[in-house]
Parts: structure tokens; sequence; C-alpha cells
């Protein structure tokens, strides 16, 4: 803070006591200064329409391209007799839980097609629900009672743990489909569902599945107890929580072409449980482009904020041209228009 | 004297150090005082305004995108972002800048601080720190984290994210959500700020390259202590060209209104020091004639205090009678 000359002191005699001086302490540092004036503005729209408008485009295309066919099935799989009562029939081991339906292939899909199933109002992110999980049980054998977080889903009755041990676990979906068209069945591939970093390190490969829906109250699938955990892809897919109570998970891939107009008759076994909670449960076929899966919302949004921003430059150049501000002009300094105070 | 006053500032000399061991602010000549003034003063009142509001404003802007995620997850408390992101939000990613804006920023160089001196004023009447403008980066806080979160789950929704078909769940979810956020607040932090150094750059650029270096870096530790975050950016994120756009989009929209507000301020109703901005820019500000018209507008008798501010505030219409048969 003290700039200015020496001391007044007798040369020779006394040091200086000025203190060092360096642009960084005097804050004089070489800076740039930029001020929004009318050119920046204009410019700063003008690029950001320029750049999000073919971005814009682009992604709205290529979300058009992805042929999508939704089918929600869980209202109309209920058996007539049971249309009332959807608890009794989904709780029942002796209902047959089969039910037949039809998908029209809207246009022509490139394979690979993914399956999805869509939960709606299914709360997969509720903070007990994600913490009803042990990662160290899923990971090795050695930890396999370390079910502390798990309750109600820790231990079987006679305390022995459960694998995997949670409500996480416990709830895995377990509808299955089985697709055909021309009657002929379509594969269903199972393979690289799963994200790679789970199956390899988060689920381990000596890990197997005990005592699991062991109990009286069956939250979901049952689980080969012969299958190591690293290679239980439904189970692994099922346990990356989702973020959104309406959420898709992947089922499998049909790696097949699907041509336009064909009837695909699909097999389900309506045996997940959403009935008691007022959920839905919709199958999803899907293809997919660079961008993903069918969403229109990036695309148009690109293109709203490209074109508002376009307009905003637009009208700035009009008010620039038509009402440039005076330059340098005292009278419009507020103290001038205001004189009595700020 | 020296203590009892809101600032006490001492003059270190050959009477001795006592002065300057019960001041605030210690100087070694009495001139320097109207540098300490006028341009520290003016300087440290800008930061200090700035640095509380932009501090609101940032931390709004998390804490909302946080709430509204609540919204989807029936209030059960579930975060949108993992643990420690959630700590290291104010420790790293977003520190730094502020200290970029509270420690070195100057809206005026020192010569026209000292040539205007009526800038100082601004402090003495609380212009830039009035409720007003508390309340207006509290409600550009809040419609920026609207829009990050709304945006956000809008194109990250239930469809698959990425070529290979897979969906995105909490941890990418988040991890894009708080991508924004920090993007979003490092930008508008380069908004705020009029004096760009060598240091401003690495600070806020620098702070939104830590925070890729951290993903990475946090991703790659095991899985018990880094649960849903464990590899997700150089698994799901990088590769997928949905999160790069909807990191472009989403952080450009959600500085928008702020950039056109402060475009109009700037062009059509410019504060004080903004003018002054204008006219160094014109080079105006070397002018003779016109600086002494502006400095005599400061020597005025009743400029410092609340009678002074309540005198001003009361006697507008007298004073502006008496102004306009002045000039």
């Amino acid at each position: 803070m003290m700039t200015g000359e020496t001391s007044s002191a007798p040369s020779g005699k006394t040091k200086s006591r000025k203190p060092k001086y360096s642009r960084f302490s005097q804050q004089e540092l070489p800076a740039c200064k930029p001020i929004l004036t009318p050119g920046w503005v204009i410019t700063a729209f003008l690029c950001v329409g320029i750049v999000f408008i073919p971005v814009g485009l682009a992604t709205f295309f290529a979300s058009e391209r992805v042929v999508e066919v939704v089918d929600r099935y869980d209202q109309d799989c209920i058996p007539p007799e049971y249309r009332n009562d959807s608890l009794e029939y989904i709780q029942s081991t002796l209902t047959d839980k089969t039910c037949d339906r039809s998908l029209i292939v809207p246009k022509q899909m490139k394979g690979p097609v993914f399956i999805y199933y869509e939960l709606d109002n299914f709360y997969q992110n509720h903070r007990r629900y994600v913490k009803s999980r042990s990662d160290k049980q899923l990971r090795s054998k050695a930890s396999e009672s370390d079910t502390d977080n798990c309750k109600p889903e820790a231990v079987t009755l006679s305390n022995a743990p459960i694998v995997p041990c949670g409500l996480v676990a416990w709830s895995l979906f377990n509808d299955t489909y089985g697709f055909s068209v021309k009657s002929k069945v379509l594969d269903v591939s199972k393979k690289n569902i799963a994200w790679k970093s789970d199956q390899e390190h988060k689920f381990g490969s000596d890990v197997y599945p005990k005592n699991f829906q062991s109990g009286t109250l069956i939250g979901g699938a049952r689980l080969n107890s012969s299958i190591p955990l690293s290679e239980q892809v439904d189970l692994i897919v099922w346990m990356r929580t989702a973020a959104l109570p309406t959420f898709r998970k992947l089922y499998g891939r049909i790696e097949v072409d699907l041509e336009a107009n064909d009837i695909i008759e699909v097999t389900i076994k309506n045996n997940y449980n959403t009935y008691s909670f007022g959920g839905k449960k919709k199958l999803v076929l899907s293809t997919t482009s660079w961008i993903g899966g069918k969403n229109g919302f990036l695309g148009r949004a690109y293109l709203t904020v490209g074109g508002l921003s376009l307009l905003f430059a637009v009208g700035f150049i009009i008010i620039y041209v038509f009402k440039p501000r005076p330059l340098g002009d005292p009278s419009y300094l507020s103290w001038n228009r205001n004189p009595a105070g700020i | 004297m020296l203590q009892e006053a809101d600032i006490g500032v001492g003059i270190s000399g050959v009477e001795g150090m006592q002065a300057v061991m019960s001041s605030d602010i210690a100087i070694a000549q009495f001139r320097y005082l109207e540098r300490l003034l006028l341009v520290h003063g003016h300087w440290c009142y800008r930061r200090i305004s700035s640095m509380i509001c932009y501090f609101f404003y940032k931390n709004i802007t998390f804490g909302l995108s946080i709430f509204l995620y609540e919204a989807y997850a029936s209030f059960s408390g579930q975060p949108a972002y993992n643990d420690w992101f959630l700590s290291l939000y104010n420790v790293f990613f977003t520190s730094l800048p502020v200290i970029a804006l509270g420690v070195f920023d100057q809206d005026v160089s020192p010569r026209c601080s000292i040539k205007f001196p009526l800038l100082y004023q601004e402090g003495v009447q609380n212009a830039l720190f009035s409720w007003r403008r508390i309340i207006g980066w509290m409600i550009n806080g809040f419609c920026s984290a609207v829009i990050i979160f709304f945006f956000c789950t809008n194109a990250m929704e239930k469809q698959a994210f990425n070529h290979s078909g897979k969906t995105a769940g909490r941890g990418i979810l988040g991890a894009t959500i708080y991508t924004c956020v920090v993007w979003t607040v490092n930008i508008q932090m380069a908004l705020s700020i009029n004096y760009f150094t060598i240091i401003q750059h690495i600070l806020i650029w620098g702070s939104i390259a830590f925070w890729y270096i951290f993903m990475l870096a946090y991703g790659a530790i095991t899985p018990t202590f880094s649960t849903n975050a464990y590899k997700v950016f150089i698994e799901a994120l990088a590769p997928a060209p949905s999160f790069w756009l909807v990191t472009l989009f989403v952080s450009f929209s959600a500085v928008v209104p702020y950039f056109s507000f402060s475009a109009i301020q700037m062009w059509f109703f410019p504060m004080y020091h903004q003018m002054i901005q204008w006219i160094k820019q014109e080079g105006q500000s070397d002018d003779p004639e016109y600086c002494e018209m502006v400095r005599q507008r400061s020597l005025r008798p009743n400029t410092v205090g609340f009678t002074a501010r309540a005198v001003a505030r009361t006697n507008r219409l007298k004073d502006r009678n008496r102004n306009h048969s002045r000039y």
C-alpha cells in the first residue's frame, strides 16, 4: 500500500523503508478489462446462436431417427376374472402369469434393437432403499456376513446371512419376455447389458447367491445359486439404482433387423408386483443413434436457445442502429440526471 | 479514538508506533490517506459486496439443485450427488475463483479512482450491497438452479443415453448435474469480474479442470470409497456425446438471463463505476474539463454519515433545482 518516494532520510545513513516493488503486490499485473460493449454482446449472442442451431438440428434429427415401440402391459395382462383384485392375482403362486402381446413395428429398426422394461412410480432413489445394500458383500465372499445396512433383508430367521442382502436385491425385477416374429423365435442377447466396471469390480466372481428370497415375503426374482454374482447380469443392471421414479433398465438385445410393419409376438411372464403401489410396467423396444435413445428435448432446447440468442442479437443490433449510446455525453451521468444522490 | 472508530488509521512515524499498534490500518505518510480511501477503500467495498452476493448465489444454485432432486426422490433425503462431491463443492471447485473476485478484482484503475472521488460514495451510500442487489443475486441463483436441474433431467431421462443402449442411473445423472453446476457458477464468476489477469484465468478455468481431474481420480479409487462414482467419468460420461452436449447447453443457457440483464444494464442504466469504465474505454477520461466538472460534484459539505444520507434523501428535490442552475 505504500507508493511514492522513499522516506526522507539522509542518503547512505538509514535504509529505505519502501517495500520491494513487485507487480503482484502493487496489483499492477498485466490485465485485460473487458466491458460489455454492444459489440461484445452482439458477438456473444451471435456465436451462441451460430453454434447452437446446427448442433440442435443434428441432435434433433438423430433423435427423430430412433424408432421406439412402447407397450404398457400391466393392466391388460391381468386376466378378466382378476380385474378388480389385481393384488390377489399377482401374489398368488397358482395363477398363470403368461401374457401374450402383439407389437407392430412402425418403421424399419436396424439391429441391435434394445429391449427395456420401464417402471413408473417406483422410487429406486429413496434414501432408505438406496442404503439397503452391502457393497462389500457383493464384492467378495469373505465379507459375506457384512449385512448391517441391509435390514430387514439381512439375515434369515436362523441368522444366516442372505447373499445378496438388502432391499435393492430383494426387489429384483422378474418379468421375462420372449419374442418371435412370423413364428420365428428372436434371440435375446444378454451380453454386455451391464456396465463393465460393475461386472468386474463391484460384483465378485466368487460370490454365489445364498438364502436369497427364502423368507415368507418374496419381493422379486429368485437367483440361480450356481451362477456367481458377476455373471448375474439382470441383478447387476437392477442394482445400479435409477435416478428418477420413472426409469428404464436394459433387459437385452435383439441383434437382427426388424422390418416395418412386422408383428412381434411377445410372451410376457407378468410376475412383478407393481399393483400394490400403483406402479406401471411398460415394455420398450428401441434402436439407438449416436446420441442415445429417443428424446427430442435436447434438440429442441438447443434450437430454442439458439433461436432466442439470434433474436437477442438482432434486437440489440436494431437498438444499436436506432438508439446508439451517445458517447461521452455528460448529461447521461446518473448524478446529473438525479443529482441529489446515488 | 482509533479503537472506538469503525476504522482506525494510524500513521507510523518519528513519534513512535503506538498509533500503528492500536489501529486497523497503518500508513507511512499522511498523504497516503487519499489513496487508502479512494482507491483501496472503494475496491475493498466493491470486492466484499460482490463476494458476499456471489457466495449466496453459488450456494443457492447448488443447494436448490439438491432440493429439486428431493422432489423426485419422495423427499426421503437422498442427495443427487455422491457424498464427497457434496463435501468438496465449497472446498475445491468453487472456492478459489471467489478469491479471484474478493482479493484481486478492480473495477476501475487506481488512476480513475483518484480522479473520480465520487466513486467512494458508492460505499458510503451502500449502492452495491442494497437489499435489491442481494435478492437479485439470490433470484439469479434460483433461476440458474431451476434451469440446470430441469434441463438436465429432461435431457437425460429414461431413454438410453449412449450408443450402446445403457440408461443413465443416479450416479450418472448426479455427476452430469454437478458438472453443469460447476461450469455455470464459474462462468458466472467470469462474467462478474472486471479485471482479468493470469491469476483469474488460472483460478477460474483451473477450478473447472480440477473438477474433471477429481472425477477421474476419485473414480479410480476402489468402489469401497467411491461407491457410485466409481469410473463414472471415464467409463460412462466421457465417451457419451450426450454428456458433453448437455453440459455445453445447460451451462450457457443458465447464464443467458444474467448476461442479458448485465448487457442491458451496462448499456442503458449504467452505475457509477460502469460509467467510469465507459468513459475510460472511450478515451474521455483524459479530458481535463470533463474530469474537473465531475470532480467538483464530489466536493459537497455533507457527504458522509447517517445525517448526511438522511438529508440527501429528503432534500432530493431542492438539490436538483439548485444543481441545474449551477450547470
